[in-house]
């Protein structure tokens, strides 16, 4: 590992799992000590999972949300991904001298918003004001615990040749939305992040069939980033159609003038969910149903060709590998 | 007996003529050549080089250096595109030197610069200045501004380099070029039609599938004609003329230089410094920066990747020290390099 923490190592690819490797998980390694979004630990008879997330992100408002709608969306959906219903939410907050008290009130009120549209309690705090400087307006840490369903299990190695790999909603607005807003490209778009609590979604898929492998948050590094993890950690080969994956048109606007991929720009609001065919239309048909899933689409399949790698059949019917992701993309996006 | 007209890509596949070797010079062509994988559909004798189009990749270890001097021993403000910052110089690339102090910003225009100089009058702001015509043109109205506007802590640090000499360099590599229908947005027809009247080969190829199948199809056919050639396959974007008010800022601003090529060497008269009356904002001169050669690793490749004389595969380096994640060699570094492509392919 190169002897310095450098941007790259908190852009949640290789270089972030080489951190938690070398440093964190050889101090805290235990049994329920995970790398996955969620812990999941028995309490008493019950099962339950627990998650908790940063965020940095810069600017603290932007079009679609803000740092505390965000910070809710992060740990509800990581816990939504382990098929878990979130049930109470801790928040710390590290507030820069001098943030005007109008925009800490505005951002609590969304995420009191945000945590009552999937019934999270917000049980607990703690508040840290840092010197001018010390931080950069606002710094918020979320924790959650949330009540597993009995009969599910989803995991990252749980995929299997045949299987239909799904995307609840287009990719890459998140990613996309933070870029327009931070840096000063003179490139105006109408893109909104897709940050919102995916609970209900999830329920709902859920509720529609109990036969699903996999469910992950395609949030730093993307849905690209997202399917080499699952294609290692299941062993498989990934398919990917080119032309089936959802794009917001301006988002591929402004990706093909900055030459960047939407599949590896990041989501808040997108997740990916890997389910036998035999159940990945019942899948379809509930996210159509929800309010976050009216995009969702089948973008590929899980094949037993090339494990671990993420083919794509391209717009001329050739095939070719994804890329693999690296390397420090966009740094404070969440 | 009419003949059947067949498409860009049965011409492409059904090929079985002499063996042809045909160079893309930009980096943006190489990226989407693989993106489209569109090596799978080329025969046998058709072979696909990848050429000096990056410019990240021509840009030689001692500019890096250069710049690092800049940013550690003048604690100037280095301004740079996202790519170069991770480009080893002889012993760190800028993203080391970020990690040790020095203030190292990623800017998307030569002109995002000059604002940020402009915003904080206490620094001295430089912008590494790399890249071919697409990019030459923003250095030079930068420069041009912070003149008129008298802005005093604004320089650039120049690698610019132009086309022309380099597919001079390169005419025994490769039987005919894709010229990079970006930099003839700007430079127009004319270079590349003094070319075939001088032997050299090639067709301005786009950016879609559709416009890179034309082009190969283009060429191969051509190529089977026997005679130099030179088509505008890319006729919706560069016109004959090109961007006359680029042209005319680049010459205004800058002249003329021999130019070093990360592992081609000097090509004579293929770059671009700024003119004598702009000399107050060149950094080298300004901060007076000694011409520094740099010390590349020597197991490195990178030229003759660069000149399509090993493919990446071959260096010794390639894959096993030298990563996308952990670059030697600049082919490495950004998105567009040869050997970042086929590493990230797996070619």
């Amino acid at each position: 590992m190169s002897e310095y923490v450098k941007l790259a190592h908190g852009a949640g690819g290789k270089q972030t799992s080489e951190l938690i490797e070398k440093v964190f998980k050889a101090h805290f390694a235990n049994p329920e000590f995970t790398a996955d979004d969620a812990a999941v630990l028995n309490v008493g008879d019950g099962r339950i999972a627990m998650s908790t997330d940063g965020f940095i992100v810069s600017p603290f408002e932007f079009p679609g949300g803000n740092i505390g709608k965000l910070s809710i969306c992060g740990t509800v959906n990581d816990l939504a991904c382990m098929g878990a219903q979130p049930l109470y939410m801790t928040c710390a907050f590290v507030i820069e001298e001098g943030f005007p008290l109008e925009k800490l009130e505005m951002i609590a009120a969304s995420m009191e918003k945000t945590a009552a549209e999937v019934g999270v309690k917000i049980v607990a705090g703690d508040t840290k004001v840092a010197g001018k400087g010390q931080v950069d307006n606002v710094f918020i840490t979320t924790t959650g615990v949330g009540r597993l369903t009995e009969g599910f299990a989803t995991s990252g190695a749980f995929a299997k040749p045949g299987d239909k790999i799904i995307v609840t909603g287009d990719v890459g607005r998140h990613g996309c939305t933070i870029l327009l807003e931070r840096e000063d490209l003179g490139i105006e778009a109408d893109i909104k992040s897709d940050c919102a609590p995916l609970w209900n979604t999830v329920k709902a898929m859920m509720d529609a069939t109990s036969d699903i492998h996999v469910i992950r948050d395609a949030t730093r590094g993307g849905v690209g980033t997202v399917l080499y993890e699952i294609a290692a950690e299941s062993n498989v080969g990934v398919r990917l159609e080119a032309t089936q994956v959802p794009v917001d048109p301006a988002v591929a606007g402004v990706c093909g003038m900055l030459g960047l991929d939407p599949l590896y720009l990041a989501n808040e609001g997108t997740m990916v969910v890997i389910a036998p065919a035999e159940s990945a239309d019942k899948v379809l048909e509930a996210l159509r149903g929800d309010k976050y899933g009216q995009k969702a689409a089948v973008i590929g399949e899980i094949t037993d060709v090339m494990p671990g790698s993420v083919v794509v059949r391209t717009e001329i019917g050739t095939e070719t590998l994804l890329p693999q992701p690296g390397g420090e993309l966009l740094p404070r996006i969440c | 007996m009419e003949e059947k007209k067949l498409t860009a890509r049965e011409i492409i596949e059904s090929y079985d003529g002499p063996k042809l070797r045909i160079m893309e010079v930009c980096g943006t062509h190489t990226h989407e050549i693989f993106r489209l994988g569109i090596r799978s559909l080329l025969p046998e004798n058709v072979e696909l080089i990848s050429g000096p189009g990056c410019p990240v990749c021509v840009t030689p270890v001692g500019f890096i250096d250069m710049a690092l001097q800049l940013a550690l021993e003048k604690e100037c403000v280095i301004c740079t595109f996202g790519d170069l910052i991770r480009v080893p110089g002889s012993e760190m690339s800028l993203a080391d030197a970020r990690a040790k102090g020095a203030v190292v910003k990623i800017v998307y225009t030569a002109t995002d610069a000059l604002d940020y100089a402009k915003e904080n009058p206490d620094k001295q702001v430089v912008f590494l200045s790399v890249g071919f015509e697409t990019t030459t043109p923003g250095s030079c109205l930068a420069v041009k501004k912070a003149k008129e506007e008298g802005v005093q802590n604004f320089s650039i640090l120049t690698a610019n380099k132009t086309m022309p000499n380099a597919y001079q360099a390169l005419k025994g590599s490769a039987d005919a070029f894709l010229y990079p229908g970006h930099v003839n947005a700007i430079t127009g027809e004319d270079d590349c039609r003094k070319l075939a009247e001088e032997g050299v080969s090639g067709v301005i190829a786009g950016f879609t599938a559709k416009e890179l199948l034309t082009a190969l199809a283009v060429t191969i056919r051509k190529c089977q004609q026997g005679e130099p050639f030179f088509v505008n396959c890319y006729p919706r974007v560069v016109t004959e003329k090109g961007n006359i008010p680029s042209k005319k800022i680049i010459e205004e601003i800058m002249e003329p230089c021999d130019s070093i090529w990360r592992g081609l060497g000097n090509i004579s008269m293929s770059g671009l410094k700024l003119r004598e009356e702009y000399a107050a904002f060149d950094a080298q001169r300004k901060f007076d920066i000694p011409e520094t050669e740099g010390t590349p690793n020597p197991g490195c490749r990178c030229g003759e990747v660069l000149q399509g004389k090993c493919k990446p595969a071959d260096c010794p380096l390639f894959g096993k020290v030298c990563t996308p994640l952990h670059p030697v060699g600049a082919c490495m570094v950004s998105n567009e390099g040869s050997c970042s492509a086929y590493y990230q392919y797996q070619m």
